[in-house]
């Protein structure tokens, strides 16, 4: 084990020496940087021209300048003996300054979505392996491939037009803004096809899953149009009662059992913790800040668990109890923020930087706009929301794909028919023994996925303005300005490489068969 | 009994625990309804966003390794005289309402006047109340400051005999270069230079850049200490430790990647102090305005300028209403979109322009092969394909000295230099120079600039018909290949500076530094030398402007093209939007905007 690490590590450092050569090579021979100054008509143009050159050391053959860029990055290794440089960018700015603040908010940008699309593109993967060539199936299938076949800039687009520029549109025009008569009908509809086809069954469960999503969601959205929601967003004591009971019982029928009574009293008793808060917290949160807020999520899981430990302490199932009451209390207290941040909705969109339009089609932040917690805490979803759907949707078909096969496969075992035929139920079946395995091979994926989602998105990055590590390489690449590429370089290339490590030693515990030699 | 135990010993950790948290929970709120406050509080009334392609990444663009065009508006509003300057400085050079560029003297904060013509001498002085946007007086020492940076004064050479200099100008030490070391009065407050040779742009020159005071700070002096220094301090490069340190200074303590916390460095002479910065793409710069500013208060309190590199979320964000105005990249495609979205759009034309030149080494040595190949050059054609999509009254440019934002001067120039004789090909001309000869003609141009490409196929179309050779030179890598002998003729661009006369020896002298193709006119050369040497009479200037387009033109040197179409759009809320085609932008006219 231990000579396979270090072999791997000494391969690995090998393979970035080299490929860091090709890149620098390569990027280096693709242009000229000093065009711009060429084709200019300054008075001290050669001045410049030499100055430019002094400071990248045009001077040198790239494969020799190659050799000064891998000195100061050596230096790195070596600490306190030489100078660890990454170089600096033609504005002579520090690279090893410049990696930071894009690695920061290419993981803001991405993390969110590749959770995301890994979470929903396995669940909705595994269903539609679940209804394998039923309509919801070929629908999903279709979907999947219709978004993977998608640019990215053009999904980026079209969600600004709609999402953001449409929305606002909408927003600003109706006293109140009203959906549609049309669109009512057509989302209840819609809504009510994807839950007969999700839930599937016989005919008279189907029908009866159609009629209840549609009255739901009908009157959700009349509801909408009723009390100007998208203006004034609200849960309120009453609708905030009903969603944390909604919570109690589905989390004990999900963790636990309804039947166990113990399990139903933790998760009440978390509900209604939760629902206390919401009236005695209002103070606090007005004077929030980040930190606050922290503590005050890691109170409310802390309390949740204590509850279910204190319930538990009579009687057995200790897991299942803790579980309900945790989950419990965690969605619970997630609502009562989410109405908290409801209410700052209204001074949000009113706020004149931000005129009455809050979806936002670029930036990280609206540009001279300060609030408190909530206010800036709305601003940044309204900014990240269209470039992390953007990223989802690419992702979310390879997920699909990758879990419908997966879980088809599985079921294709022998064992699997083993299990059938010794009569186990077919949750046992999907969740306990085909579920595992199927994650088996998705773990070498996902590690890929980390390894690449600090290369950024380029063009979603792009598109949407957001400083993150593509758009460093972009810039970098127009500009051939060699050093920050090589830092982007860098930074991904010993990131991909160790998680294909992790992955593989990852594969070796999670896959008895296979040896790591 | 142990569980029990473990379990109560738990319980009291966990009490503990979360009256720790609570303890933790008191310190870390924020304090009290101050900040809910603050929500309506700072509503700006007059806040106006821009968005702009390049990010910000100096509060100094005068050096040459930030000299971009998003820190030259920084240093517009800011009041720092380097580059094109803005209002609070000696000159505020901007356009008109009918995009001309114009140079106006400010005297919000002081006041210059020729005392001599020979030897040309110039009087700065700063008014009474003039000060700084920290409240700091202005005085000489800024002037001085400025000189001493934009004199070259300290540069000579280094220990290798390398020229060197503490200062990393982008522009050039030209004009000043030959005054001598200025005489002050610190009581009058003025600051008199005297040139050893006639400068023509002496006008441009500017005395009010950054504050003495700050550069001062920086080797602990005062800024007069400063002045003391400058005076008794040996001219040249001796690698002396102060000016060192001013330089380092100078160069790198502008440039930033977060908002400074240094507020010496925001401190300004215009109409606007920098108040937030965030880098990069995405990123923006924002402007308040300058509590001591002593000219008449702009219509609009805040400026805001967005970092947007991508032409079409730019587009959106003007139609989202996130951004108020826009200078994208002007395309037909562009302006499409905009028109849809309806926005407001001003067009007019940038500094740039093509133009063919002709390489005075090979196949064209013969003037004869020069007028032919001239003669084929489908300008309107290319002017037709190119530009006027985007702008529908584009004229073709018709002088290689003015463009038309220069004005009369241009119409003047172009009604006697006749480059209207090339407006549209005579093929037929061209055939009977050539008198059946077949030449070959290698010609360069960017490869990845569908402009330019998009010109050569029309030139290759047309000249190939009246029987030239056309070989295409086309290469991404283009400019590296311009003075040298493989190719007859280059299509390619010039900014053309809009204001000022000192970079014609550049273009036009023989053996200058962006004379690439080795033309050579004695005339011109005279010409040239002449016109540097004006002051005050641009009568001659004119005269002499005209006489080399005309020269130049008979010589066969090539032909300008057009000027590259600009754009502004934006949604109607600012009033008094003026289009500019320099590098300044739309901000040129803010002080004059409303909302």
């Amino acid at each position: 084990m231990f000579a396979y690490i270090t072999r791997r590590i000494l391969v690995s450092i090998l393979t970035i020496v080299a490929a860091s050569f090709l890149m620098y090579t390569l990027t280096a021979v693709s242009g000229d940087p000093l065009e711009e100054l060429r084709a200019s008509n300054a008075i001290n143009k050669e001045e410049l021209i030499q100055r430019r050159i002094d400071l990248l050391n045009l001077d040198i053959p790239p494969v020799l300048r190659w050799f000064h860029w891998l000195g100061g990055v050596g230096g790195c290794l070596v600490p306190f003996a030489f100078e660890c440089t990454l170089g600096n960018s033609v504005e002579g700015f520090s690279v090893a300054q410049l990696l930071p603040p894009a690695m920061a908010s290419t993981v803001r940008l991405v993390t969110v979505a590749t959770v995301l699309a890994i979470i929903l593109g396995v669940a909705v993967g595994m269903i539609t392996a679940l209804r394998q060539n039923s309509a919801f199936d070929i629908s999903i299938t279709f979907l999947s491939f219709f978004l993977y076949s998608l640019p990215s800039f053009l999904i980026a687009v079209l969600l600004k037009e709609f999402g953001a520029i449409g929305f606002n549109n909408f927003i600003a025009r109706g006293d109140p803004p009203q959906i549609g008569l049309f669109w009512v009908i057509a989302i209840t509809l819609l809504s009510a096809i994807v839950w007969a086809m999700l839930l599937g069954g016989d005919a008279r469960k189907r029908i009866i899953t159609f009629v209840s999503a549609g009255v739901a969601t009908a009157g959700a959205l009349i509801y909408i149009n009723v009390t100007d929601f998208f203006r004034v967003p609200h849960l309120g004591p009453v609708l905030l009662f009903l969603l944390i009971g909604l919570t109690v019982v589905g989390m004990t029928a999900l963790t636990a059992n309804l039947k166990n009574r113990r399990a139903l009293l933790a998760a009440g008793i978390a509900g209604a913790v939760a629902y206390i808060c919401y009236f005695a917290l209002q103070g606090l949160f007005n004077v929030s800040s980040m930190w606050t807020l922290m503590i005050l999520a890691v109170g409310a899981i802390a309390g949740s668990m204590l509850i279910g430990w204190i319930v538990s302490l009579f009687g057995p199932d200790k897991g299942q109890v803790i579980r309900a009451a945790t989950f419990t209390g965690f969605f619970a207290s997630s609502f009562v923020v989410l109405d908290r941040f409801m209410q700052a909705w209204p001074a949000y969109i009113n706020h004149p930087r931000i005129n009455g339009r809050p979806m936002a089609t670029a930036q990280a932040s609206t540009t001279g706009y300060t609030a408190d917690i909530w206010g800036t805490g709305l601003d940044q979803l309204m900014h990240f929301l269209l470039p992390t759907i953007s990223l989802t949707l690419i992702s979310f078909a390879f997920y699909t794909r990758f879990a419908r096969a997966g879980l088809l496969e599985v079921f294709n075992q022998d064992y699997i028919r083993t299990a059938r035929a010794k009569g186990l139920s077919e949750h046992t079946i999907v969740m306990r023994h085909a579920f595992r395995n199927m994650l088996i091979p998705l773990t070498t994926i996902i590690a890929a996925d980390v390894g690449t989602l600090l290369g950024g998105a380029l063009i979603t990055e792009r598109v949407f303005a957001i400083a993150g590590m593509g758009r460093m390489f972009d810039v970098g690449l127009q500009k051939l300005d060699l050093n920050p590429i090589m830092g982007y370089f860098l930074v991904i290339a010993i990131l991909a490489i160790a998680f294909n490590f992790i992955a593989d030693l990852m594969y070796a515990v999670l896959d008895p068969r296979v040896r790591v030699k | 009994m142990s569980t029990r135990f473990k379990s109560s010993r738990k319980f009291s950790a966990t009490i503990a625990a979360s009256a720790a948290a609570a303890l933790v929970l008191a310190g870390c709120t924020t304090n009290g309804g101050g900040d809910g406050d603050d929500n309506g509080d700072d509503t700006t009334s007059g806040t106006v966003t821009i968005a702009t392609t390049n990010a910000a990444n100096s509060l100094n663009g005068a050096t040459s390794d930030h000299n971009l065009n998003t820190n030259g508006m920084i240093d517009y509003i800011t009041g720092n005289g380097w580059g094109s300057s803005g209002p609070g400085t000696f000159l505020n050079t901007r356009a008109n309402a009918d995009a001309e560029i114009e140079s106006n003297r400010d005297e919000t904060n002081g006041s210059f006047e020729l005392v001599s013509e020979d030897p040309l001498t110039v009087e700065y002085t700063l008014n009474e109340n003039a000060v700084w946007s920290d409240g700091t007086e202005m005085s000489v020492d800024d002037m001085l400051l400025t000189w001493v940076i934009n004199s070259g004064w300290f540069a000579g050479e280094d220990a290798d005999g390398e020229p060197a200099s503490y200062f990393s100008l982008a522009g050039s030490t030209a004009g000043l270069d030959t005054t001598d070391f200025p005489e002050i009065d610190r009581e009058a407050r003025s600051l008199t230079i005297t040139y050893d040779e006639p400068y023509v742009d002496w006008e441009l020159v500017n005395m009010l850049g950054k504050p003495a005071h700050v550069f001062a700070d920086q080797v602990d002096m005062t800024a007069e200490e400063l002045t003391d220094f400058f005076t008794d301090a040996e001219p040249g490069y001796n690698e002396d430790e102060t000016l060192e340190a001013i330089g380092s200074f100078f160069n790198n303590g502008y440039a930033i990647t977060e908002m400074p916390s240094d507020e010496g460095l925001l401190v300004a002479a215009g109409p606007y102090v920098v108040s937030d910065f965030q880098a990069n793409d995405g990123g923006y710069i924002e402007f308040s305005a300058n509590p001591n500013w002593q000219g008449d208060a702009p219509g609009v309190d805040t400026l805001i300028i967005s970092f947007i590199g991508d032409a079409s979320t730019q587009i959106q964000q003007l139609a989202n209403g996130e951004v108020d105005i826009i200078e994208p990249q002007a395309d037909a495609n562009t302006v499409q979109t905009l028109e849809s979205n309806g926005a407001e759009i001003i067009t007019g034309d940038q500094l740039s322009y093509d133009h063919v030149d002709l390489s005075f080494r090979g196949v064209f040595e013969d003037e004869r092969i020069r007028q032919a190949f001239l003669h084929t050059i489908p300008r309107q054609a290319i002017l037709d394909s190119i530009v006027t999509p985007t702008n529908p009254e584009a004229q073709i440019l018709n002088s290689q000295m003015y463009v038309p934002s220069n004005g009369d001067d241009y119409v003047a120039a172009t009604s006697e230099n006749g480059y209207e004789m090339f407006d549209e090909p005579d093929i037929e001309a061209a055939q009977e120079l050539l008198n059946g000869e077949t030449p070959e003609v290698r010609i360069l141009y960017a490869a990845d600039n569908p402009n330019r490409v998009n010109a050569f196929r029309l030139i290759q179309q047309s000249a190939e018909e009246a029987g030239f050779v056309i070989v295409d030179e086309g290469d991404p890598e283009w400019s590296p290949r311009l003075g040298s002998e493989d190719y007859d003729a280059a299509i390619f661009g010039w900014i053309s500076p809009g204001v000022g006369f000192a970079s014609l020896p550049q273009i036009w002298q023989t053996g200058g530094g962006g004379n690439y193709n080795n033309y050579s006119n004695s005339d011109i050369d005279a010409l040239v030398d002449e016109s540097q040497t004006l002051i005050e009479d641009p009568e001659r200037m004119l005269e002499i402007m005209t006489e080399i387009d005309t020269i130049t033109r008979e010589d066969g040197y090539g032909v300008p093209l057009f000027q590259s179409p600009g754009l502004v759009a934006h949604n109607g809320t600012v009033d008094g939007i003026l289009y500019n085609p320099n590098q300044t932008g739309v901000i040129h006219n803010i002080l004059e905007w409303s909302l």
